[in-house]
């Protein structure tokens, strides 16, 4: 990897860091929003599959290494206890398949459809980890269904589809701004 | 954003816990977290929590700092434990009240599982509490070399946690200026429709991206002034050193599952 690719996956390890913390900022109906989702699609549409989902990857290892960067300042070692862990995974799998969808083609019907992968993989790696840990470390009574794990998390939906189209208007303006096009096209 | 930040996370110290090795303190902390889930009865569960308060006692943390490290889970562990207790429907009633029926096995699967959660949590607590995010960002380079065969970029990675660890405090000062500047020029960011609302984001995002970038472009021309080539004999400025001490550590750990082998049921 060259230096400037290992400098951006750092930095947007560490902007994923503030997107998902912007949170107490911005509250819609006492629902704290956290940007993550926003930002993997951003990391995949902007630095292109290999390095958004590395630094996603980055990210998801500073966060265990104990910086304070998981939503509502969490981190550390002990976060992979946490059910909602898997959300934070599947960023890795956003940002590498929006990513990938980016570089395939580039119009707005790519776009809506990077969009729409990006919730739908966000949201089963998510809620099956989820599902999971119930299952395995609560030890959740029989009474506990992988429907109930679904319907929990649609709650969350129509603020993920809010989000997920604010980041897909988003990529082209900041491709603008920053005049940075996939680094596979750019650099020799 | 930068106070809320500091609260309840590395602090220095000179106890053995922090003198330790990274990569000793990480192994075992990922080996036990394993080791946990072998407890399955009163004595394996006492063991585990005895053995937790005298890592604490050994490290000498504050009690203040490792209740801090619990808020984040302390939910889960209560929800735990409520949702055992009137869910778990196995073994005689002891407790009767209108609707409400407690089961034995409910109040022991209840107790049980949130002390593993409590564990658990301890653990890597203290593992964060005495170790800085940069001694356990080398500690994870070493461990993960072997994975260099399977083409895993490990030096890249490491190296960009560092490089991440110390623009994370950068990023977010800058957004707070962002964003007190773009509140001072009238945008607004807590009232009107959600599509207002989502709209007013975006002068927030772009300016940041792109100072984050303009950083990234800086940064990498420095480097490469500097003459960065990658990690292939590359020497460091920090040196982690095994002793002593970290071999007790896998040894105790080691003794630790016999035992544990030895009063499961």
């Amino acid at each position: 990897m060259k230096a400037k690719e290992i400098v951006l996956c750092a930095l947007f390890a560490a902007l994923m860091g503030v997107g998902a913390n912007i949170a107490p900022l911005l509250t819609i109906g006492g629902v704290p929003v956290t940007l993550q989702l926003l930002f993997a699609i951003l990391a995949g549409g902007l630095l292109g599959s290999r390095l958004g989902a590395m630094s996603m990857f980055a990210y998801l290892f500073i966060g265990l290494a104990g910086a304070p960067i998981f939503a509502q300042f969490k981190g550390g070692l002990g976060s992979f206890i946490s059910p909602t862990f898997g959300y934070i995974i599947s960023f890795i799998f956003v940002a590498y398949l929006v990513g990938k969808l980016f570089e395939c083609k580039q119009s707005w019907f790519s776009y809506a459809g990077a969009g729409f992968l990006a919730i739908a993989v966000n949201y089963i790696i998510g809620t099956n980890y989820m599902y999971f840990a119930y299952v395995y470390w609560v030890e959740a009574p029989a009474g506990f269904s992988y429907v109930l794990a679904w319907s929990w998390m649609v709650a969350y939906l129509p603020l993920d589809i809010g989000v997920t189209i604010l980041s897909i208007i988003l990529i082209p303006r900041l491709q603008k701004a920053i005049k940075f096009k996939p680094l596979s096209k750019r650099l020799t | 954003m930068l106070e809320k930040m500091i609260i309840g996370r590395f602090i220095p110290g000179t106890s053995i816990v922090h003198r330790m090795d990274p990569r000793s303190k990480l192994l075992f902390v990922f080996l036990f977290v394993v080791a946990v889930f072998l407890a399955n009865n009163v004595v394996s569960y006492a063991i585990l929590l005895g053995f937790t308060a005298f890592a604490i006692a050994l490290a000498r943390i504050r009690p203040y700092f490792l209740i801090n490290g619990l808020k984040p889970v302390i939910f889960l562990i209560i929800f735990t434990l409520l949702l055992h207790i009137f869910f778990t429907r196995e073994g005689p009633v002891i407790f009767e009240w209108k609707f409400i029926k407690i089961y034995e096995e409910g109040l022991r699967m209840g107790i049980f599982i949130s002390i593993r959660f409590l564990v658990l949590v301890l653990i890597t607590t203290v593992l964060t509490l005495t170790t800085s995010p940069i001694s356990i960002t080398d500690g994870l380079e070493t461990l993960l070399n072997p994975f260099k065969k399977l083409k895993l970029p490990v030096h890249e990675l490491a190296l960009m946690m560092s490089i991440s660890l110390r623009f994370i405090p950068t990023l977010m000062d800058e957004t707070d200026k962002i964003l007190k500047a773009q509140l001072a020029r009238g945008s607004d960011l807590s009232t009107g429709s959600i599509k207002e609302r989502v709209q007013a984001v975006i002068p927030l995002l772009v300016p940041l991206f792109v100072s984050a970038f303009k950083r990234a472009e800086d940064l990498a021309i420095a480097m490469e002034v500097r003459g960065y080539r990658g990690g292939e004999g590359r020497t460091r400025f920090r040196q982690l050193s095994w002793h002593m001490r970290d071999t007790a550590v896998l040894i105790t750990f080691v003794l630790l599952v016999g035992v544990l082998l030895w009063v499961r049921k």
